[in-house]
């Protein structure tokens, strides 16, 4: 479970599958029981529409974007309402690298941009960066616009 | 490897995507990472080969130290390269490298040259990746850059920073915590994120000095905050000073609360719902508090976001525990959240309505919620018949429908956890409610008889051994579980055979009837079943194998003495020998949890998965554990436990908290004692009483407790007499005597010579409602018209202005200790009257009931009338003394 980590707060992009922060041995588990919750609930979700469930002492925010399911995990101050609001900067991110909504083709092949996006949204379980404009830059070392 | 999960699209099954990752493979990828040694580096080409890399490491594929190395030293070429999307990579996957401490030194000069570099983008990263690979040595290295960079003017930069110390402060506090000086520059930055980052450093950094950080959240509140989730931080952190004042503010007025309530009204969903969240969790919050809060979650109970409807029941969930009548209103709303598409959502309106609903909406809420149980999983249905337990407790006339709701859904299908919740509830409701006792075993045994788990099975069995006799027909189990006997496996066979021997026993008409039964088994397959039919055979034909009736039924019914902990360690630490093992070498004592599991205390299971003699501090426990102790066996029965009281403060050195043990003319004090220092053994811990301003009571005895190592709680108790049948009341002091001895922490042993030293604890009172134990009645009205009018006592009392009738309510059940019956400890908010009816048992057995009207005026100015029954005249007298003298 996240809960034995030091992290309060992990992204959990499915293909890119990262776990960060969750030991080895607690990833299979959390993959599978994310996959039943998205095979239950998002076939019929439309694009971006949040869904939220909680599971033990943690909450469980997701969405579907295209063909990419996005799950993000988190447990005490990362209660649904922290995490609804950095799965909306995820998937703008998301939609912003892609150009459009994902295929499963164009996720992959935008996907060292993502993972530096993603590197940008959230370090280690804490949240850095929300504006979608502002990581754009950021993931191409260029400054901020306004400071 | 982990599958992609992707959503199946039926169109796209023909035009099958070709990923750019297909085949992709450790060793080929390791190749190509040579580029990165190319003296004339293509960046496009080591872009690509890192999020090669990348991808590999987030499918969970694990690179050997020897593979790690080599590619680590080879992206360390790279910082030669100035393309900055090549450089931006090289950060990411340093990072995912995680390079060993040996390894790190390779690159902490590139990465401090970029530290300093004109370019901004080019110090934050570095600062991410230097604070995530670096220990504390070099951390005090870069330490002077980091101060700079927290308050830089790119805001960038300064984020880095400060989310660089929020994780050094869980490896390297005392270097973090010297910048606090720049951390609080950077609360007061322009840039939103910063001043977020900058709060939650700021407040970890202070978190134990309440001092800073109440005038941290003074000065901030009256300020702006610029981002939502730095005013969320506020509001939790404002919560947290609120809970550490108490409610001590002279003026009555709560400090900080206006604060929270303007959140009400901010522009953020998130924020709003954060100060609802905390108004609803304050110490004793009033329904003046209260009303705001729930009108915005019952706004946000019909918002079209999933999240916000989540967020609002799921507070409501939670104020419905303790405020139910606050959350009546919402009810309608909560109705139609039942069919939310969002299960979890659903699950939760629907506790919340059962704890909220009153006795007349039970039955409508029933049908509602049998429609919803077959379409959630078994954890949402698990906290469903969680909910309807306690409903059955609350309503004790409605157990009927509950429980024929929960025998229904106990044939179902469904996992092993959800059929013993309902195991737990059906045997909670039997145990509480006499009424519905015949009903419930009935059920049990009609589950058994199609029941797929042992450890279910035999506990059943085992139940229905001890309740089964004394019900009005006891033959009518006996076929449920004589099928056991030939139906099941050996387990479930040996406890059925148990089960048959207790009726026999018990039930005098049955016995030959059972000894033919019996009989039977002794022909069994499997040797303990036919060891316990022979055994229990012997014991019913009382040929001689067990002395007397006595002895058979403590053989049958009684537990084990020596609580089972104290059994394992025994039979751990018994060497195989000649000598056989005495099970009455197991000490008796029952040791209280020690440190670590009483912090970590959970919920308290019930049910099945807790027998009635609860080992730890149930009340038997307690029975057995007087009586063993010689000075106290000629006592006589025990009639109350009182729950432990503290007498030291958490985390002080040595924690003490005390049990009131109540008898007819006796008190004992148990002093549960623990020893929270490492490096000391005590001995001869003694607790000294003053009873000066106790002047009913004598001390009779003591007993100290000889030693009491690091972490492993003892007991030392003190005996007081009193007057009989008399509920003395009085106020004691108290002072932990003891010898300490110095502990080497590296052999254990303790020196030779020790220390006299005392310690003082927190007086002790004993008061009225020591002397009432809180048993509950299944119908009140009844009851109360068995009883004899003749004796009833009606007066009235002004309580005196108050903020709410529900105060006044919950303070009388407190001075008077008894159970409130039919949930009318609960008061409709804003009601000016109030009926609230009390059961209990008072010193000597008395039987006592307690129908209590309550109306507040225009001034709030609080009356009451109290009209009392008891078994004893005397009694009623007496219950009206303590109302007056509280």
């Amino acid at each position: 479970m996240v809960s034995s980590t030091d992290y309060k707060f992990e992204i959990l992009v499915s293909l890119s599958c990262r776990f960060n922060g969750v030991p080895a041995e607690e990833r299979l588990h959390w993959r599978s029981f994310l996959v039943k919750l998205g095979a239950e609930n998002l076939n019929r979700a439309k694009n971006e529409e949040l869904l939220v469930a909680s599971h033990k002492s943690v909450y469980i925010v997701y969405t579907v974007l295209g063909d990419v399911s996005i799950f993000v995990v988190g447990k005490d101050e990362y209660d649904e309402l922290a995490l609804s609001e950095a799965i909306f900067v995820i998937t703008s991110a998301v939609k912003d690298v892609c150009g459009k909504l994902p295929t499963e083709r164009l996720f992959l092949d935008k996907y060292g941009k993502i993972c530096l996006c993603l590197d940008e949204i959230v370090w280690q379980g804490l949240l850095e960066n929300t504006d979608k404009d502002r990581i754009k830059r950021l993931i191409r070392l260029k400054p901020p616009t306004e400071f | 490897m982990a599958q992609p999960l992707v959503k199946k699209d039926d169109d796209h099954d023909d035009e099958l995507e070709y990923s750019p990752f297909m085949g992709i493979e450790k060793g080929a990828v390791l190749q190509e990472a040579r580029v990165f040694n190319d003296p004339q580096l293509d960046p496009r080409k080591c872009s690509q080969v890192i999020t090669k890399l990348l991808y590999l490491l987030n499918q969970g594929e694990s690179f050997t130290k020897v593979e790690a190395t080599e590619v680590f030293f080879s992206v360390t070429k790279l910082f030669q390269s100035k393309d900055t999307g090549l450089r931006r990579m090289v950060y990411l996957i340093i990072k995912e490298l995680s390079p060993s401490a040996d390894e790190v030194i390779i690159v902490t000069s590139s990465l401090m040259k970029d530290m300093n570099s004109k370019i901004d983008m080019y110090r934050a990263n570095a600062i991410r990746v230097l604070c995530r690979i670096i220990d504390g040595t070099l951390l005090t290295q870069i330490e002077r850059y980091l101060k700079q960079a927290i308050v830089d003017k790119n805001p960038v930069v300064s984020s880095a920073a400060l989310v660089s110390g929020l994780h050094m402060l869980k490896t390297n506090p005392e270097i973090v915590k010297r910048w606090s000086n720049e951390v609080q520059e950077a609360v007061q930055s322009r840039a939103a994120l910063v001043q977020f980052h900058a709060l939650a450093l700021l407040h970890q950094i202070r978190q134990n000095d309440r001092l800073a950080v109440s005038k941290l959240v003074g000065t901030l509140t009256r300020g702006a905050v610029r981002s939502p989730l730095a005013q969320c931080l506020l509001i939790r952190y404002t919560s947290q000073i609120i809970r550490d004042m108490g409610n001590h503010s002279q003026s009555g007025e709560r400090p900080f609360y206006d604060f929270l309530e303007s959140c009400l009204r901010h522009k953020a969903e998130m924020v709003i719902l954060e100060a609802a969240r905390a108004i609803t969790e304050l110490d004793g919050v009033t329904s003046r508090e209260l009303t705001p809060a729930i009108t915005v979650l019952q706004l946000f109970l019909s918002s079209p976001k999933p999240v916000l409807r989540f967020a609002a029941v799921r507070t409501l969930n939670k104020v419905a525990m303790t405020h139910p009548m606050a959350v009546t209103n919402c009810n309608i709303d909560m109705e139609s959240l039942i069919s939310d598409q969002n299960r979890s959502i659903a699950t939760l309106a629907i506790t919340t309505l059962l704890k909220t609903g009153n006795e007349s909406s039970v039955e409508r809420l029933m049908k509602q919620i049998t429609n919803f149980m077959s379409d959630i999983a078994d954890e949402f249905k698990i906290v469903v018949v969680e909910a309807i337990r306690s409903l059955c407790l609350k309503f004790p006339l409605k157990y009927r429908s509950l429980m024929n709701f929960l025998s229904n859904i106990l044939r179902e299908e469904g996992g092993f956890e959800y059929k013993r919740a309902i195991v737990d509830s059906i045997v909670t409701i039997i145990r509480d409610i006499p009424d519905a006792k015949e009903n419930g075993l009935l059920h049990l045994c009609e589950f058994i008889e199609d029941c797929e788990f042992t450890y279910l099975s035999t506990q059943i069995l085992h139940f229905l051994g001890i309740e089964g006799p004394n019900t009005s027909d006891p033959s009518k189990y006996i076929r449920y579980i004589y099928n056991r006997v030939h139906l099941e496996n050996a387990t479930v066979r040996a406890a059925a055979v148990c089960t048959l021997a207790k009726f026999g026993f018990m039930v005098e008409a049955l016995k030959p009837r059972i000894t033919v039964l019996l009989k039977r088994c002794i022909y069994d397959s499997d040797d303990e079943v036919r060891d316990r039919a022979t055994l229990f055979l012997s014991v019913l034909a009382n040929d001689g194998l067990v002395d007397t009736d006595k002895d058979s039924k403590e053989f049958l019914f009684g537990s084990l003495e020596a609580p089972l902990v104290n059994l394992e360690t025994s039979l751990k630490n018994y060497e195989p020998s000649e000598e056989a093992f005495d099970v009455d070498s197991v000490p008796k004592e029952v040791k209280s949890q020690p440190l670590a599991d009483k912090k970590s205390k959970g919920k308290k299971p019930t049910g099945l998965g807790a027998p009635p003699p609860a080992p730890v501090s149930g009340f038997d426990a307690y029975e057995r554990l007087l009586s063993s102790i010689p000075e106290f066996a000629s006592f006589g029965k025990l009639f109350k436990s009182s729950p432990p009281v503290e007498l030291t403060e958490a985390e002080t050195e040595y924690s003490v908290n005390v049990v009131k043990h109540i008898f007819e003319s006796h008190i004992v004090f148990q002093y549960n004692c623990t020893n929270t220092v490492p490096e000391q053994l005590l001995e001869r811990v003694n607790v000294i009483v003053d009873a000066s301003e106790a002047e009913e009571f004598s001390e009779l005895s003591s007993k100290p407790l000889n030693s009491l190592p690091y972490d492993s709680p003892g007991q030392a108790f003190v005996a007081f007499e009193k007057p009989e049948g008399v509920s003395a009341v009085g106020k004691f002091s108290n002072t932990l005597t003891f010898i300490v001895k110095e502990v080497d922490q590296n052999t254990g042993e303790a020196e030779d010579d020790g220390v006299e030293d005392e310690y003082q604890l927190e007086d002790l009172e004993v008061v009225a409602s020591d002397y009432m134990v809180n048993v509950g009645v299944s119908n009140f009205r009844n009851a109360w018209e068995n009883m004899d009018p003749e004796n009833e006592l009606v007066d009235e009392y002004g309580l005196g202005p108050r903020e709410s009738l529900a105060e006044a309510v919950k303070a009388v059940i407190e001075t008077l200790g008894m159970q409130s019956c039919e949930g009318t400890e609960t008061v409709a908010s804003n009601a000016r009257s109030h009926t609230c009816l009390l059961s209990g048992l008072y010193i000597g057995n008395v039987k006592v009931l307690v129908k209590a009207q309550f109306g507040m005026d225009s001034t709030k100015e609080i009356v009451m009338k109290l009209a009392v029954r008891a078994d004893d005249p005397s009694v009623s007298d007496a219950i009206h003394a303590i109302v007056s003298c509280g």
